[in-house]
C-alpha cells in the first residue's frame, strides 16, 4: 500500500527522468546531428534495460552514437570490431598461464572487452555465427562462462550492436536466437539537407571536447528500476498479445500481409520487449502508465527483426517494418464497441 | 510540487468520479438503443397502420403507439444486453478525454488496492485529474444514428395514415357474362312456344314431346317473370330451339331414314318432282306442299297423272322402307295434287268456255295461270270467273250448259287425255243447269279466289314449329342473346339464295350448294395464324352425318360436335366421340359459321 509519501516520491522521480532524459538528449545532441528518433530509440533500450541493433548504411554515426552515449553516462565503454578472423575468446577473454615472481605458474583469467558496460560490436555481421554466438550468454544472461567460471557483467551491461545492410559479400546474417536477444532494431536513416549541412560544419572545422558526462551509473540503475514500475492496464497487455499473437501466419486472425509474407511471427519474448519499450516510452514522457499509443510507438523497432519473412514476401519485396504497419493497422486496440465510439478527433494511436 | 500534494485525495475520488461519468455514458448509450428500438417498432407499427388502413380495419393510431412502444421494450433489453463493462466505459473515456488509457489503468489499479504499487497512486491522482476536468460534452456518446432518421419518418407516416380517409370499398367481382339476373313480365316469343301444346301430332310420341317443349316453355315463362340468370334463361331457350329443331326434322329420322332415302329416289326419277324431292329431303313440308299446289297449276293432265304416280310409288317405297310417317305425308300430297288439279282443270275449262265472257282481266288471268302456275293467278281466275259468271244471264247461262255438254259427248270415253274428264264436264254442265248447283259452283269459286287452299297435317305442324322457333328466337333476342336469325328473311323455297344484301360492303355470302340457311351477308376476314383447331377422327361411313347442320357447340377438346345417339345434329358414331384434338376458333368466326348454318 503506497502513502502519499510514496506518492510524492514517485511523481519526483518521474520529473527526474523525464529531465535527465532531457538532458542526455541534449548532451548526444552536442556530438549528433539530427537522428532524433534513433537517440530516442536507443534510449529507450537503454531505460527498458534491452539490448539495442543500430542497421545503417556506413558513415550515419552509428558508432559516434554508440561512443557519445557512453560518454554521456559515465561508464566503462568497450568497442568490439567484428571480423570474420575474430575468435570467441577475442570477445569474453580467456585464461594465460602467468608466471609468478617466486617463479610459480598459475592460471589468470583475461576478460574481453565484454567485459564493460557499454558494449559497442560494430559490424556484428562480419563475424562468424560462432563468435557472433559468444554475445548470446551475456547479452541473455548478462553473464559469461570462461574455463568453466561464470562471470557475472557489471550492471548496467548494455550492448550496441551495428550491422551494415548493404555490404552483403563476407557477412554472416544474426541467427534468429541473437536477434531476438535485441530488444530493438533501430534503422539509423540518412540525414536530411540541414542536418547533413550542419554535420559538415561540425566536423570539417576544429574539434570539439567530449560531451559532459550527464547521468551516473547508479542514476542509470534507478531510471530502469522506475521504468519497471510503470503500471501497464491489462487491456493494453492484452492489446500487445494480440498484435505478437497476430504476427503469426498460421493465426486465424492474421492479417493478410502476414500470412503472404511472414514463416515464422514474433514469440514471448518480442511480447516482453513491446511492454518494456512501452515503458520506457512512457517514463521518458513522463506518464506512470502506458497507453496504446505507447506500444504502437515502439511496435516496428521491436518488432522488425523477429520476423522471419518467406520466400514470397521476399519475393514479393515485402518488408517487416510494412508487415508491422499492416498488423497495426488490423489489431484494434479497444474493443468493437469502444473503437466505433471514439471521436475521429482523438488520436487514433 | 502541487499535483504531488494533491495526489492522495484525487486518487480517492477517482472512484466516485468514474461512477459518475460512467453511469452518463451508459444512460447515454442506452437511450440510444431505446430510440433505435423506438425507431423501428414505429417502422413496424407503421406498416401495420398502413395495412389496417388498407383494409379498413380500425385501431391505426393504437397499432403504431403499440410498435413503437414495443420497439422501446426491445430496446432497453438490447441495452441491457449490451451494457459497457467498466473495462471498456474506461477505454471510452480515456479515448474522449485523451487521458492515453489513464483511466483504464486506474479502474485496474483502482480494484486491487492491496497491489498498487508504487506507480498506482500516481495514476489513479492522474485520472481522477482527467475526470475532474472532463465536460458533458467532452464524453457524450453520440446519440443519434442515421437510422433514428426513421423516427421522425415513421411518426409523419403514422399521423398521415391516422387522419387519411379511408380507401374506398374495392369494386367486386365481375360477374361472369350472363350471370346478371332478368326479369320480363311479357315473353311474346314463348307464347308461340306455348302453342305447340295444341298442334297437330304425328304420334303419341310426338304429342308428349310438343306437350313437353312447351310445359318447358311455361316454366321458363314462369321462370322469367319470377327473375332468372340471362345465361340459364337464354340455354333454357337454346334447349327449347334445339327440341323444336329436332322435331322439325323428325320425319324419316332415326329408323325410317331408310324409307325416306327411298322415297327421295323415288321423286328423283320425275322431273317435275325435283323440287318436291328437295323439300321433302329438307323436311319442309310446307315447302311441299307448295310444290304440288304449283305442280296442280302447271302440268297438264298427263303429266300430273305421271307425278301421280311417281307419288304413289315413292310412297310405297317409304312404306316397304319402314317410313310409315313419310308414306303418309307422300300420300296427303298425292291426294292434294289430285284434288287441286281437278279444281284447276274445271276453272280453266270453265273460263274457256266463257270466252269474251270472262272479260280481258279473266283472259290474261287464266294465260298467267297457264304459264306461271302460282295459286295466286288461280285465285285470281276463280274471282273473275265469279264474276262473270254472275254477270251471265239465264240464257246465256243455259247456252253455257248446252255447250260443256256438247264438249262432254264429244270429249273421249276415257279419263285419260288432255282437258277435263267426261264426269267431270258433266257435273259441271249439271251445276250450271241447276240453281243450287250453280249456287255451289259460285261458292266454290269465291272460296278458290279468297286463299289458297290449306295446308296438309305435316305443313300444318311444320308451321306451328316454325311459329314456335321464331318464337323462341324473338325471346333469346328479347334476353339479349343468341344468335339472331339470318338475315331475318321470311321463308324462301330451297337453293334460293337472297344474293347480296345492303348489308354492308364486302363479298356476298357463300352460294354454292343448295342448303337451307341464308347465304347472304359477309364473312369478314378472322384472324388465324397457325391452326387452331383439328379433329383428327374417322367418319361413320355407315351412319353419314345429316344434311343440315342446325347447332353450334364450344368446340371443347375431348369433345365432338355431335351427342352420341340423339339429338337434332343426328347420330355419331363411336368414333366421332372425343375427336376434337384441339379447338381454339376464335369465338368471333364460331359466330360467323354458325349464324350461316342456322336454321331458317
Amino acid at each position: 500500500m503506497s502513502t502519499a509519501g510514496d506518492d510524492a516520491s514517485f511523481e519526483a522521480r518521474l520529473a527526474l527522468a523525464r529531465a535527465a532524459s532531457a538532458t542526455l538528449r541534449e548532451a548526444i545532441g552536442q556530438v549528433i546531428v539530427g537522428q532524433g528518433a534513433v537517440v530516442d530509440q536507443t534510449l529507450w533500450g537503454l531505460l527498458a534495460g534491452g539490448h539495442v541493433l543500430l542497421e545503417g548504411a556506413p558513415g550515419l554515426g552509428k558508432t559516434l552514437l554508440v561512443r557519445t552515449l557512453a560518454s554521456c553516462l559515465d561508464l566503462g565503454f568497450s568497442r568490439l570490431q567484428f571480423t570474420p578472423d575474430l575468435m570467441p575468446s577475442d570477445v569474453i577473454g580467456t585464461t594465460v598461464l602467468v608466471s609468478t615472481a617466486e617463479g610459480g605458474r598459475h592460471f589468470a583469467l583475461h576478460k574481453g572487452p565484454i567485459f564493460g558496460q557499454v558494449i559497442l560490436a560494430d559490424e556484428i555481421n562480419r563475424a562468424t555465427p560462432k563468435t557472433q554466438s559468444a554475445l548470446l550468454e551475456a547479452m541473455a544472461e548478462h553473464a559469461c562462462t570462461i574455463a568453466g567460471v561464470r562471470h557475472a557483467m557489471e550492471e548496467p551491461f548494455f550492448v550496441l550492436a551495428t550491422e551494415n545492410p548493404i555490404e552483403m559479400e563476407g557477412t554472416y546474417p544474426l541467427p534468429e536466437a541473437q536477434l531476438d536477444r535485441f530488444l530493438l532494431k533501430v534503422v539509423v536513416p540518412s540525414p536530411t539537407e540541414d542536418e547533413m549541412t550542419e554535420i559538415l560544419a561540425r566536423t570539417t572545422g576544429r574539434e570539439r571536447g567530449a560531451p559532459p558526462r550527464v547521468l551516473s551509473r547508479d542514476e542509470l540503475l534507478s531510471l530502469r528500476a522506475l521504468c519497471r514500475d510503470v503500471a501497464v492496464a491489462e487491456p493494453i497487455l492484452r492489446y500487445a498479445s494480440r498484435l505478437v499473437r497476430a504476427s503469426d501466419p498460421a493465426a486465424p486472425d492474421a492479417p493478410e500481409p502476414v500470412r503472404r509474407g511472414l514463416r515464422f511471427g514474433a514469440g514471448v519474448r518480442g511480447a516482453q520487449s513491446l511492454v518494456l519499450a512501452a515503458k520506457a516510452v512512457a517514463l521518458l514522457d513522463g506518464r506512470a502508465h502506458v497507453a496504446f499509443a505507447d506500444v504502437q510507438r515502439v511496435a516496428t523497432p521491436v518488432l522488425r527483426h523477429r520476423l522471419l519473412r518467406s520466400f514470397e514476401g521476399e519475393a514479393e519485396g515485402i518488408t517487416t517494418d510494412q508487415v508491422v504497419e499492416a498488423l497495426l493497422a488490423a489489431v484494434p486496440a479497444r474493443p468493437a464497441a469502444v473503437e466505433k465510439e471514439r471521436p475521429p478527433a482523438a488520436p487514433a494511436r | 510540487m502541487p499535483r504531488a500534494a494533491a495526489a492522495a485525495p484525487e486518487a480517492r475520488s477517482f472512484r466516485p468520479l468514474f461512477e459518475r461519468w460512467s453511469g452518463r455514458v451508459r444512460a447515454r448509450l442506452a437511450l440510444r438503443h431505446v430510440l433505435t428500438g423506438a425507431a423501428f417498432g414505429l417502422l413496424l407499427g407503421a406498416g401495420a397502420a398502413a395495412a389496417l388502413w388498407r383494409t379498413r380495419q380500425p385501431g391505426r393510431s393504437l397499432a403504431g403507439a403499440a410498435g413503437g412502444l414495443l420497439g422501446a421494450a426491445v430496446g432497453m433489453g438490447v441495452a441491457r444486453r449490451k451494457r459497457w463493462p467498466d473495462a471498456d466505459v474506461a477505454l471510452y473515456l480515456d479515448a474522449r478525454l485523451a487521458a492515453k488509457e489513464a483511466i483504464a489503468t486506474a479502474l485496474e489499479l483502482d480494484g486491487d488496492r492491496d497491489g498498487l504499487g508504487p506507480a498506482g497512486a500516481v495514476v489513479l491522482s492522474h485520472a481522477a485529474a482527467a475526470l475532474t476536468q472532463a465536460t458533458p460534452g467532452a464524453v457524450r456518446a453520440r446519440l443519434l444514428r442515421p437510422s433514428h432518421l426513421a423516427l421522425p419518418v415513421a411518426l409523419v407516416a403514422l399521423v398521415a395514415i391516422s387522419v387519411a380517409p379511408v380507401p374506398p370499398l374495392p369494386p367486386g367481382p365481375v360477374a361472369p357474362p350472363g350471370a346478371e339476373k332478368v326479369r320480363l313480365a311479357q315473353v311474346a316469343g314463348l307464347e308461340k312456344v306455348l302453342a305447340l301444346a295444341d298442334a297437330r301430332a304425328r304420334d303419341e310420341a310426338q304429342r308428349e314431346r310438343l306437350q313437353k317443349l312447351a310445359d318447358d316453355a311455361r316454366k321458363l315463362r314462369d321462370q322469367l317473370r319470377a327473375g332468372v340468370e340471362t345465361r340459364e334463361a337464354q340455354a333454357e331457350i337454346a334447349r327449347l330451339k334445339d327440341g323444336i329443331t329436332a322435331e322439325r326434322l323428325s320425319l324419316g329420322a332415326g329408323e325410317q331414314r331408310q324409307g325416306m332415302e327411298s322415297a327421295l329416289g323415288k321423286l328423283g326419277e320425275n322431273p317435275d318432282l325435283k323440287g318436291a324431292q328437295r323439300a321433302l329431303g329438307d323436311r319442309d313440308l310446307v315447302r311441299l306442299d307448295d310444290a304440288m299446289e304449283r305442280l296442280a297449276d302447271t302440268l297438264e293432265k298427263t303429266s300430273r297423272e305421271r307425278a301421280l304416280r311417281t307419288l304413289e310409288e315413292a310412297a310405297e317405297a317409304a312404306k316397304n322402307g319402314g317410313a310409315p310417317d313419310v308414306q303418309r305425308a307422300l300420300e296427303a300430297s298425292r291426294g292434294r295434287l289430285a284434288e287441286q288439279g281437278k279444281r284447276v282443270d274445271r276453272l280453266r275449262e270453265l273460263a274457256r268456255e266463257l270466252g269474251a265472257g270472262l272479260g280481258e282481266d279473266g283472259q290474261q288471268a287464266l294465260r298467267d295461270l297457264e304459264g306461271s302456275g302460282s295459286p295466286r293467278d288461280a285465285q285470281r281466275l276463280a274471282e273473275k270467273l265469279d264474276e262473270a259468271l254472275g254477270k251471265l244471264t239465264p240464257e246465256e247461262r243455259r247456252q253455257l250448259a248446252e255447250n260443256l255438254k256438247k264438249k262432254m259427248s264429244a270429249a273421249a270415253s276415257g279419263e285419260a287425255g288432255p282437258g277435263p274428264s267426261k264426269r267431270e264436264l258433266a257435273d259441271l254442265a249439271d251445276e250450271l243447269a241447276t240453281p243450287e248447283g250453280r249456287r255451289r259452283l259460285e261458292g266454290e269459286l269465291k272460296k278458290m279466289a279468297e286463299a289458297s287452299p290449306s295446308d296438309s297435317e305435316e305443313g300444318e305442324r311444320q308451321r306451328s314449329l316454325d311459329a314456335a322457333e321464331e318464337g323462341a328466337g324473338e325471346a333469346e333476342e328479347q334476353l339479349g342473346g343468341g344468335v339472331p336469325r339470318a338475315g331475318g328473311a321470311p321463308r324462301q323455297s330451297a337453293g334460293q339464295s337472297a344474293g347480296p344484301s345492303g348489308d354492308g360492303p364486302g363479298h356476298s355470302g357463300h352460294t354454292e350448294g343448295d342448303g337451307p340457311g341464308s347465304h347472304a351477308g359477309v364473312t369478314g376476314a378472322v384472324e388465324g395464324g397457325d391452326i387452331r383447331a383439328r379433329a383428327a377422327t374417322r367418319m361413320s361411313k355407315g351412319r353419314p352425318m345429316p344434311g343440315v347442320v342446325t347447332g353450334r357447340t364450344a368446340g371443347k377438346v375431348g369433345e365432338t360436335a355431335n351427342v352420341q345417339g340423339q339429338g337434332a345434329l343426328g347420330g355419331a358414331a363411336a368414333t366421332e366421340i372425343g375427336g376434337v384434338e384441339r379447338s381454339d376458333v376464335p369465338e368471333a368466326y364460331r359466330e360467323q359459321v354458325g349464324r350461316y348454318f342456322q336454321p331458317r
